[in-house]
């Protein structure tokens, strides 16, 4: 029932965001999906743990509008992201990706920085500098403050090639 | 004092097993003989009919057990002529087969023909395999018990219409080195045999009917034995068989 | 009952004590498989085949006691299980067997997880059916997550026994390829390639006398996925939006195949028992004796075709996956039968009418090469990013060039789809297994064999006139397996963990059975850490029967373990 109810949800999202999501690789992802927070609006702080490649929680629920910090600590092997949006925009996301690993920007344990900031033309590097996002090495930890919507339902997921799709994602909704 | 106990105890523990480990059981198992396979087919098993109207029955058949390193087989051919009751030709090969190169295998043996008329015993060996551009090669060389010496050729060569339609060309030739009158062999160019047949394979390669043509000549001095006993030298045969494998 | 204590008491010294310990039952039974297009008799366990599928737990004690109804020798390998040798069931290396009518009691610890298989050492009933799967479960979260899982374990039947296709092979190795070259290909070539160069390419296979169709010795099987041919359909079914993990066992005889789900996208998570690095794909090629898990989600309420195609195009398996029984969707047609070239021979020097690149052999640096250098010699200046995500990306994916192939090889894969076909290239282990060392030493295995006269052997030696692989506990050997024949082999090492090399050291990818492509060189490295003599051979069933085998010897090691098992060894054929 619970997977019929997500299934809805993802059609109903990838919808209405998938003109932005095909649009720009960039943040400022609208209302929809919130926007970053400040610092000093943080209403609560949220452990997430970084395994390989899963999230410990899977799961996180909060109130309409709560701007929340979330505390994210790599304590796999791999490289992993933890980055909020909706599986539409993960979809897109993980293409950049895929890149940023073939060109080595990403390999298995190690970012390579210096390849992240190679010039692909057109102004476009693969910097992951995106504002609802991080990406960590093993032993790595980052902060994300967001603030949601009203009405969320969202993904944070890890768009390292196969990871998304081994089931490296988690659930925000709210209360 | 205890320490050292102790190391002599590791030492021949690590040494130990070196020794059991070489005492390890032996494989017996099928596996580790030699691969041993048998087979048996009728290469040809056909009825031809020639175009002087004569009817024979016609055979070549091919048994074997061995190994890859040796083979026995048993290589029988015949024709019977339907209307005389009578074998124009009998030849039963007994003999061992070795490989000698990729391709090819030495064969010595015996071969006993006993036809209709006089029989003969011959010490045969020879060379069978596949030569480049997939011809199909046996050649023996047989030495009669009364000293004669003679040699034969075949070749084949199969064509892949499909995958189940294949005609198969055949050229035999037999050369003697000297005259044996009593069975009409002249010394030279014997005789030659070539076929033409169109098979197919209807179930696996266990049985494949054909048709076919045959063409048989006499050449040289045979030929002129052949003429004195007032039978033909040449013969055309429409040809119905089946090869088979068991 | 003193001899059982005696074998408790051995384990109880083996492994710390465990709570977990499970009794299983096996019978190796007479069964009928019917493939839908033919019934045969055959060898299955519990009265079936495949027989069950064996749930263990890591960390399990497991006793499995076999009962050979059989009028034969029977045995029990459990492929990819590290276990004591005594245990591993290859009649003559490991135990006697088990003679008919009598049960034979396996008694070992489970000391990993993941998919694998077992299946009879003995003869040719494995062919003839004697296999079933093993799935254990994880003392650890796994590193990816699904909602329900299925085995999809392949195999190829056949109408014949196998002891009569190994006759049929030693007689004429072309018995069963329906695939050879014909007058009307000759003409087909000669208008696609001009009259000369298909003449000349005849003769040249000719003068070899190699076919380019070998690319399967055994045609005319029905493919079959967990005892059901393409027209029985077996069914998994679904909830929409739900994560299947698929636990593909390749159980064939001799046929690799090229598996894909029309419509969805496999997250491979798993191979041949051990997590990789998940690696999203649209087809994947699995050779005799691997696995793969993988990974689908089903997003539609609609059904899709497992479609397993051999990898010379002579025949297929089939199911589905659909959220409800009886539901099917299209069976693609068969695509064209593969034909090998003039790389697969390893014969670059008769290189023809420019059929690829020249490339190294694959060795370590060749790999390098494959992953960074080639793609920073791309000109990133010149690059555009809308383009990059589709157009170089499915290059870079290796459709064009996959290194454990032959450059120019007529058997490098590509999917139905245009999309990813993994390629040995993208696996790598999701957690080393092993601390990455140099290796000791570097023993070379050449794979050879005569096609025509169907002899297979290791460095030109049949098993039968063979001396044993002598390795010392302790060592760390890289194996080099140069394939001078113009099949592939499946390699397998019984006991130790085959560590693929695919150039990424510490992260390379752990297996059981590695495949060797026709002309290639492939490394691989194992721990030596088992005690005792193991088999090691091509998994081919008729290629291993004709000789493609070796007993592997390991010299040493710990004193607990090597006495014990001299001990079991000494006891083993009071068991039955």
């Amino acid at each position: 029932m619970r997977a019929i109810t997500l299934f809805a949800a993802t059609l109903a999202m990838s919808i209405s965001t998938a003109a932005q999501a095909g649009g720009s690789h960039g943040g400022g992802h609208g209302a929809a999906t919130g926007q970053p927070g400040q610092a000093d609006a943080v209403s609560r702080t949220i452990n997430v743990v970084m395994h390989d490649n899963y999230y410990e929680p899977e799961s996180v629920s909060v109130s309409p509008g709560e701007t929340v910090k979330f505390v994210v600590e790599n304590r796999g092997r791999l490289v992993h992201e933890f980055n909020l949006g909706t599986p539409a925009m993960h979809e897109a996301h993980q293409k950049k990706v895929q890149m940023m690993v073939a060109h080595g920007v990403i390999q298995g344990g190690s970012i390579n920085h210096e390849r992240m900031n190679m010039d692909m033309g057109n102004g476009h590097s693969m910097k992951h500098d995106d504002p609802n996002s991080v990406l960590l090495e093993p032993g790595e930890s980052a902060e994300v403050i967001w603030t949601f919507p009203d009405d969320v339902s969202l993904e944070f997921a890890c768009n390292v090639p196969g990871h998304y799709q081994a089931g490296m994602y988690g659930e925000v909704t709210s209360e | 004092m205890k320490r050292l106990v102790l190391v002599t105890l590791l030492a021949s523990s690590v040494l130990s097993p070196v020794v059991s480990a070489q005492q390890l059981m032996e494989d017996t198992t099928e596996r580790k003989q030699a691969l041993r396979v048998w087979g048996a087919q009728f290469e040809e098993l056909e009825y031809r009919y020639s175009d002087d109207d004569e009817e024979l029955g016609v055979w070549k058949a091919d048994l074997f057990y061995g190994t890859d390193e040796f083979k026995a087989r048993w290589l029988s051919n015949g024709e019977y002529a339907i209307d005389e009751q009578a074998y124009h030709t009998l030849e039963n090969q007994l003999i061992g087969q070795v490989p000698v190169s990729e391709f090819f295998d030495a064969r010595a043996g015996i071969r006993f023909d006993t036809p209709e008329g006089p029989d003969r015993t011959y010490a045969v060996v020879g060379l069978s395999g596949l030569a480049p551009q997939w011809f199909e090669i046996d050649a023996s060389l047989y030495a009669s018990q009364d000293g004669d010496v003679s040699a034969e050729f075949d070749a084949e060569y199969e064509l892949l219409i499909t995958n189940h339609w294949i005609l198969v060309a055949s050229v035999d030739a037999s050369i003697a080195f000297s005259e044996d009158r009593e069975i009409g062999v002249g010394k030279g160019l014997v005789s030659t045999e070539t076929g033409l047949k169109l098979s197919y394979d209807l179930i696996d390669r266990s049985f494949s009917p054909y048709i076919g043509v045959v063409h048989e000549r006499k050449y040289g001095d045979t030929a002129d034995l052949a003429r004195d006993q007032s039978s033909g030298i040449e013969d055309w045969f429409a040809v119905v068989g089946a090869r088979l494998s068991f | 009952m003193i001899r059982f204590s005696l074998l408790a008491g051995l384990f109880a010294l083996i492994v710390p004590p465990l709570a977990l310990a499970g009794e299983y039952d096996l019978t190796v039974d007479r069964v009928k498989i019917d493939t839908g297009e033919f019934v045969k008799e055959g060898i299955g366990y519990n009265g079936a085949s495949p027989g069950p599928v064996l749930r263990f737990r890591e960390g399990e004690e497991v006793t499995i006691n076999v009962t050979n109804n059989l009028d034969e020798m029977t045995s029990i390998h459990w492929h990819g299980l590290i276990l004591p040798f005594t245990q591993d069931g290859v009649p003559g290396i490991s135990f006697p067997g088990i003679p008919a009518g009598k049960t034979f009691t396996y008694r070992f610890p489970v000391v990993q997880s993941g998919t694998y298989w077992f299946h009879s050492h003995s003869g040719f009933q494995e062919p003839d059916g004697a296999f079933g799967a093993i799935v254990i479960e994880p003392e650890a979260r796994e590193p990816f997550r699904y909602d329900r899982e299925y085995v999809v374990q392949l195999t190829d039947k056949h109408p014949h026994s196998g002891d009569r296709i190994m006759r049929n092979l030693k007689t004429s190795a072309d018995y069963y390829n329906r695939q050879q070259q014909t007058v009307g290909e000759f003409f087909s070539d000669i208008s696609e390639q001009g009259f000369m160069t298909t003449l000349r390419d005849r003769l040249a296979w000719g003068d070899m006398r190699m076919m380019k169709a070998d690319v399967e010795d055994v045609q005319g099987f029905v493919g079959m996925i967990n005892g059901k041919g393409p027209e029985q359909n077996w069914t998994g079914l679904f909830e929409p939006g739900e994560r299947v993990r698929l636990r593909f066992i390749n159980s064939s005889a001799m046929t690799y195949f090229d598996v894909r789900i029309p419509g969805l996208d496999m997250t491979v998570v798993q191979a041949d028992g051990n997590n990789v690095q998940p690696v999203t794909v649209e087809e994947f090629r699995i050779g005799v004796a691997e696995t793969y898990d993988v990974i689908v989600r089903p997003r539609d309420a609609q059904a899709y075709t497992i479609f397993a195609e051999s990898m010379g195009r002579s025949g297929y398996a089939r199911a589905t996956l659909a959220p409800e029984s009886g539901m099917q969707a299209p069976v693609p047609a068969l695509r064209e039968p593969a034909r090998l070239t003039m790389a697969d021979m390893g014969g670059s020097h008769v290189m023809s009418h420019g059929d690829g690149a020249n490339m190294a052999d694959i060795d370590h640096s060749g790999m390098e090469g494959m992953d960074h250098g080639n793609m920073a010699a791309m000109g990133h200046g010149e690059m555009n990013h809308g383009e990059m995500n589709h157009g170089d990306m499915a290059m870079m994916n290796g459709n064009a060039r996959d290194p454990f192939y032959a450059p120019g090889s007529g058997l490098t894969p590509t999917a139905a789809s245009g999309g990813k076909f993994l390629s040995y290239a993208d696996l790598r282990a999701q957690q080393p297994l092993y601390e990455d060392r140099e290796p000791t030493r570097e023993v070379e295995l050449r794979l050879t064999g005569n096609m025509e006269r169907y002899s297979w052997s290791i460095n030109g030696v049949k098993y039968e006139d063979a001396d044993p692989i002598r390795l010392r506990y302790g060592e760390r050997v890289r194996f080099k397996f140069v394939n001078e024949t113009m099949m592939t082999h499946p390699m397998h090492l019984h006991g130790m963990w085959s560590i693929l090399d695919v150039g990424a050291d510490q992260w390379n990818p752990v297996k059981h059975t590695i495949n060797v492509q026709p002309g290639t060189t492939v490394y691989m490295e194992t721990e030596v850490d088992a005690a005792g003599q193991w088999a090691f051979h091509c998994h081919l069933s008729y290629h291993a029967a004709a000789g493609m085998f070796r007993k592997v010897i390991v010299e040493g090691g710990p004193e607990s373990m090597s006495s014990a098992l001299d001990s079991v060894n000494a006891t083993a054929g009071g068991d039955l």
